[in-house]
């Protein structure tokens, strides 16, 4: 009787220990290994927005042999003036051009009193964004396409901020210059 | 300075490559749309690679290490395909 009272004991630990196990260890740890490149952080929305969505709704996305021609505010498309954004790791320059490429204004984060590494910041390229868009409604340019130039911090805010301006903005072109056998880069740089 | 304007010259017919048309002043989403289109098309990758001088060695390194990726992401597939096949006429077996 003994026996039969310690064996239903045990099986009550033995079930209520089985209760408390946990699932098998997780490795909590990042695997770093100097062999193995680590992995970039890449660039806002490189991984998250659903393409199949966005691209089966039937309105027009992409250029199209019509869309040159079509109106923006009275003015088709190919004759819209042209803001050049080019992005750096440590500034941000924005260039208001005409439709042939004529420069009209020039601003940059230097230019709004930003200095040094201040300049490479979303903020400051947001900022830069504002300003010149103000100048160009002053000088009355509404609607603009965009073409952007260079990865940075500066990349998504830049737009932002000429929207927030005030300026119509019609479409985003990246004209990054991505080379498959470009000139010798510079060496890497050891931090 | 003759020969960096020859490289970065713009050849190509602009806005017709790489363009996305703001649908509804949302520049939020065409910015996001055409930053997955060119992460997937690999260009912001060889972006970055190209931006600092990557040796042979260090290139090597890597080409390996993507081929073994390729592999073991090619294999988690298949199986995972294979464990999700079901044909149960009861959806949710022993469960209330």
């Amino acid at each position: 009787m003994i026996t039969a009272l310690r064996n239903s004991v045990r099986a009550s630990v033995t079930s209520v220990v089985r209760l408390f196990q946990t699932s098998t260890p997780q490795a909590t740890e990042k695997f770093v290994h100097k062999r193995i490149p680590a992995p970039d952080e890449g660039v806002q929305g490189e991984k998250i927005i659903d393409l199949d969505s966005a691209l089966k709704t039937k309105q027009n996305l992409f250029p199209t042999l019509e869309s040159d021609y079509q109106l923006y505010n009275g003015i088709p498309y190919k004759d819209l003036p042209i803001c050049n954004i080019r992005v750096s790791h440590n500034n941000t320059i924005f260039t208001l051009t005409e439709p042939d490429g004529k420069v009209r204004i020039i601003r940059s984060c230097g230019m709004e009193g930003f200095k040094n590494t201040k300049k490479g910041t979303n903020i400051a390229a947001q900022t830069t964004g504002i300003t010149i868009a103000t100048k160009a409604v002053v000088q009355g340019y509404n609607t603009v396409r965009v073409r952007v130039q260079g990865l940075g911090p500066g990349r998504l805010s830049a737009v932002k901020g000429l929207q927030m301006g005030g300026l119509n903005i019609v479409s985003i072109t990246d004209n990054t210059h991505v080379s498959w056998n470009p000139p010798r880069a510079r060496k890497a740089r050891r931090l | 300075m003759h020969l960096s304007l020859r490289l970065l010259s713009n050849r190509h017919p602009s806005f017709i490559a790489r363009t996305v048309f703001v649908q509804n002043n949302d520049i939020d989403n065409a910015c996001r749309l055409i930053n997955r289109i060119m992460g997937k098309e690999g260009l912001l990758a060889q972006y970055r690679l190209t931006r600092y001088y990557e040796k042979p060695f260090q290139t090597r390194r890597r080409v390996n290490h993507e081929k073994c990726k390729a592999i073991y992401n090619e294999d988690m597939e298949r199986k995972i395909q294979f464990v999700l096949r079901k044909n149960r006429h009861e959806p949710f077996p022993g469960c209330y």
